[in-house]
């Protein structure tokens, strides 16, 4: 089962993550295109809990790392993406509550500001090519916007998804609410 | 195991319930191991040297990626075609009064048909440039476009080594100047735009043949806008000038005399370094589709020989 769900998740981030490059680009907003990788470990961390959300983090991350055309210092986004999926699967714990519209929003919102200023913060201590503070609320802004919308779609298809492959031992575990 | 130990107990106020000590260990165990990850890996890849640790990493995922970004990028071309239809309207409105005629026959024409032959004519254009610079052009396509809240302006294009394609060659497209190659693996290369922050382009006046640097501000869309900067104290540049590059030592990373944009407002007198001037690309960055990479330099610099004829602007 777990192997299974490694693949899975592994499948569904190679999606997300040449989806991200190569077509969804052509629908950005200001140049901002859809974090849809982000949106997608989001869903995997609210699914499973704060371990999977940072290992998927840190997985899908890397691949945005290497995939061209990224010309930053790999690394960035995989750490970004791997706080952001631990914060996500923090929250559902916190819940322990059947996962609505309005947490996925919250979690979102939550996730993509944290990802993109560790993405920004690392640019900035690295001096790869980073980008004054307005320019990154800007951008952060219509990200969040962005993500949101993209992600009461995805979320649930991912969460609903990768459900499919958990044991019943998983689902009580977590959702008996034990612990954090 | 000795991070497992070191986990931390867990604090009153964090755990309400009654926690697992040891699954909360775990998870604490997975994070810090994650974020040891990740900054081993910026370690590795931050003096960004050719010889970077992460670069088989990347030419792996550049191989793997690559078709799939081809794929992808073909999947949506109907889509693209469609909106690029949007965003020409006012243009083609004022155009069709005169091309009657020439529409009739295109109305014949399959709807499909419209994008390939979009492209055709592009590569067409491209094809003259590069026979009126004397240059040697790999053409390609652009499969990946970076997104903004990278901070880097890079596309993808699907040359690659196999086609001669080497890091620090000048792309450039039927309307100028493009960018350069910063990375090539076997089937893709990643192209730095002239638009990124990062990019500086050696620039000349067509008009007195005075010599400057063009950077990038790092602004997406189509209104994304140049800094050039003279070198000489006297020059004098004036809106509607037009600038080609000057070319770098041994061709590379900039071929000479490809066009680059207008100057659209000059700036304030500036001291030592001479004039500034904002200067328009003549390729919209965010439009980009077909472009060729140039793998044999000219004999000689054509000038301004590839500037497009004025009254046509």
């Amino acid at each position: 089962m777990r192997t299974l769900r490694a693949a899975v998740a592994g499948v569904v981030l190679v999606l997300a993550v040449t989806l991200q490059v190569s077509a969804l680009p052509h629908i950005a907003i200001a140049g901002v295109t859809c974090d849809l990788a982000l949106i997608v470990v989001v869903g995997f961390g609210l699914a499973r809990g704060p371990e999977f959300g940072a290992l998927t983090g840190f997985a899908g991350g890397l691949l945005l790392d290497l995939v061209p055309p990224a010309d930053h210092t790999a690394g960035r986004w995989a750490l970004a993406l791997a706080l952001a999926g631990y914060l996500a699967g923090l929250l559902r714990r916190e819940g322990a509550t059947p996962v609505g519209p309005g947490q996925v929003g919250l979690s979102v919102v939550l996730c993509t500001s944290l990802a993109h200023l560790a993405f920004a913060g690392t640019g900035a201590l690295l001096r790869d090519p980073s980008a004054d503070a307005g320019e990154v609320v800007t951008r952060l802004g219509v990200a969040i916007g962005y993500d949101v919308l993209a992600a009461m779609v995805v979320v649930p298809l991912v969460m609903w998804g990768i459900g499919r492959f958990g044991t019943a031992q998983d689902r009580r575990r977590l959702t008996g609410g034990a612990s954090l | 195991m000795v991070l497992r130990e070191l986990g931390a107990p867990p604090t009153k106020g964090v755990v309400r319930s009654t926690g697992v000590p040891r699954e909360l260990r775990r998870r604490r165990t997975v994070l810090a191991l994650v974020i040891l990850a990740s900054f081993t890996l910026i370690t590795l890849d931050a003096r960004r040297s050719p010889s970077s640790p992460i670069d088989p990493l990347r030419n792996a995922a550049a191989s793997v990626f690559g078709p799939l970004e081809s794929g992808a990028t073909s999947a949506v071309e109907p889509v693209n075609g469609l909106r690029d239809r949007f965003a020409e309207m006012d243009r083609l409105v004022a155009e069709n009064q005169r091309l009657t005629e020439e529409n009739a026959a295109l109305n014949g024409q399959l709807r499909s048909a419209e994008y390939a032959r979009q492209r055709a004519a592009e590569l067409d254009r491209l094809l003259k440039v590069a026979g009126l610079g004397g240059y040697t052009v790999a053409p390609a396509r652009v499969i990946g476009i970076g997104a903004a809240q990278t901070f880097t302006r890079t596309v993808t294009i699907d040359a690659g080594t196999a086609d001669g394609v080497r890091a620090d060659m000048t792309v450039l497209n039927g309307d100028g100047l493009v960018g350069r190659v910063v990375r090539a693996t076997e089937g893709t290369a990643t192209v730095l735009l002239l638009t990124d922050a990062g990019s500086t382009v050696g620039g000349r006046l067509e008009r007195t043949m005075s010599l400057g640097f063009l950077s990038g501000r790092g602004q997406v869309g189509s209104g994304a806008v140049l800094d050039f900067a003279l070198v000489d104290v006297r020059a004098q540049p004036k809106p509607g000038d037009r600038l080609v590059t000057w070319g770098s030592r041994g061709s590379a990373p900039y071929v000479a005399g490809v066009p680059i944009g207008e100057v659209i407002s000059v700036g304030a007198f500036q001291g030592t370094f001479g004039s500034t001037a904002v200067v328009r690309p003549y390729v919209d960055a965010s439009r980009l589709d077909t472009v060729g990479v140039v793998v044999g330099p000219p004999a000689r610099d054509p000038r301004d020989a590839v500037l497009p004829p004025r009254q046509g602007r």
